[in-house]
């Protein structure tokens, strides 16, 4: 009985989860940031040699770089703040994660912690990346193989 | 104030895929050819502007797919390829939905000096073919 007085207590107290308010602005910074390397994207196009096929590893290293530069000034702690998700999901939370956690641990120097440290975070999108990249080529193979799509 | 913001992104949205005018350009060669060509771009369903450059035996065309149709792109060049080659057989032909292409095919229209047209075309051949 005192559990279920506790949790209905608690309840009332907690304040609610603003859900809509931070899934709208997730959704508009994120969006923001897509615009952005789509701009990069039609930068590289226009100005340099690169085409839709191959402008992709440009674009996502800008995009990297740029989100590298403002976790190092402590710009990007505060739109993730802000934005949540919005900042987290796009290439650019990816560049954050790694330079963030080789800030963390700079004071445990070069080798052992930079270096050991750096891809705590960074290293599990690298290895859900590549095996989610691995079933989806292979999920691609098997329909091209069967006619369904072409290449 | 706040009301507002719903409607108006409803009204950018709705009309951002509302236009049905196709652009389709030629470079100047004469003759019927680059009229042939702007026939068989209108009748293609599926794209929303086109560019054709005639070089010498080379024919460039790069198109812009519709932007719900972008999934489809290869497609599209393949049956606009194979319609172009029935009605143009002596060319050598390149189509291509890509925006480098189109975008580069606007600077061609306007180049009058064929031995640099034909180069930069044969670069753009070279792009196209292009993976990483």
């Amino acid at each position: 009985m005192e559990q279920e007085k506790f949790d209905k207590i608690e309840q009332e107290i907690t304040p609610r989860t603003p859900y809509v308010k931070n899934v709208l602005k997730a959704f508009f910074v994120g969006g923001l940031i897509c615009t952005i390397g789509h701009a990069i994207t039609y930068f590289y196009i226009i100005f340099f040699d690169f085409t839709e096929k191959t402008v992709g590893n440009p674009t996502v290293a800008t995009m990297i770089f740029l989100s590298m530069l403002l976790t190092g000034f402590g710009l990007y702690q505060k739109l993730g703040q802000f934005a949540g998700a919005g900042s987290a999901v796009p290439v650019s939370g990816f560049g954050n994660a790694v330079i963030s956690a080789a800030i963390e641990h700079r004071t445990e120097g070069f080798v052992l912690g930079v270096g050991g440290n750096m891809f705590k975070l960074a290293g599990s999108v690298i290895l859900f990346g590549v095996t989610s990249a691995f079933v989806v080529a292979l999920v691609k193979l098997i329909l091209v193989s069967t006619g369904v799509i072409e290449w | 104030m706040k009301k507002l913001v719903l409607p108006l992104l409803l009204f950018m949205f709705l009309t951002g895929c509302n236009d049905d005018q196709k652009t389709l350009e030629v470079n100047d060669i004469g003759g019927e050819e680059s009229e042939k060509v702007k026939i068989i771009m209108e009748n293609e369903e599926e794209i929303y502007s086109g560019r054709a450059i005639f070089v010498e035996d080379q024919l460039l065309v790069a198109v812009q797919a519709k932007p719900w149709l972008d999934y489809k792109k290869t497609k599209i060049e393949k049956n606009l390829k194979k319609k172009l080659e029935e009605s143009f057989p002596e060319y050598d032909i390149t189509v291509s939905s890509d925006y480098k292409l189109y975008w580069e095919a606007q600077k061609l229209l306007k180049e009058d000096d064929g031995e640099k047209l034909k180069k930069k075309v044969e670069k753009l051949k070279k792009l196209k073919k292009e993976e990483t």
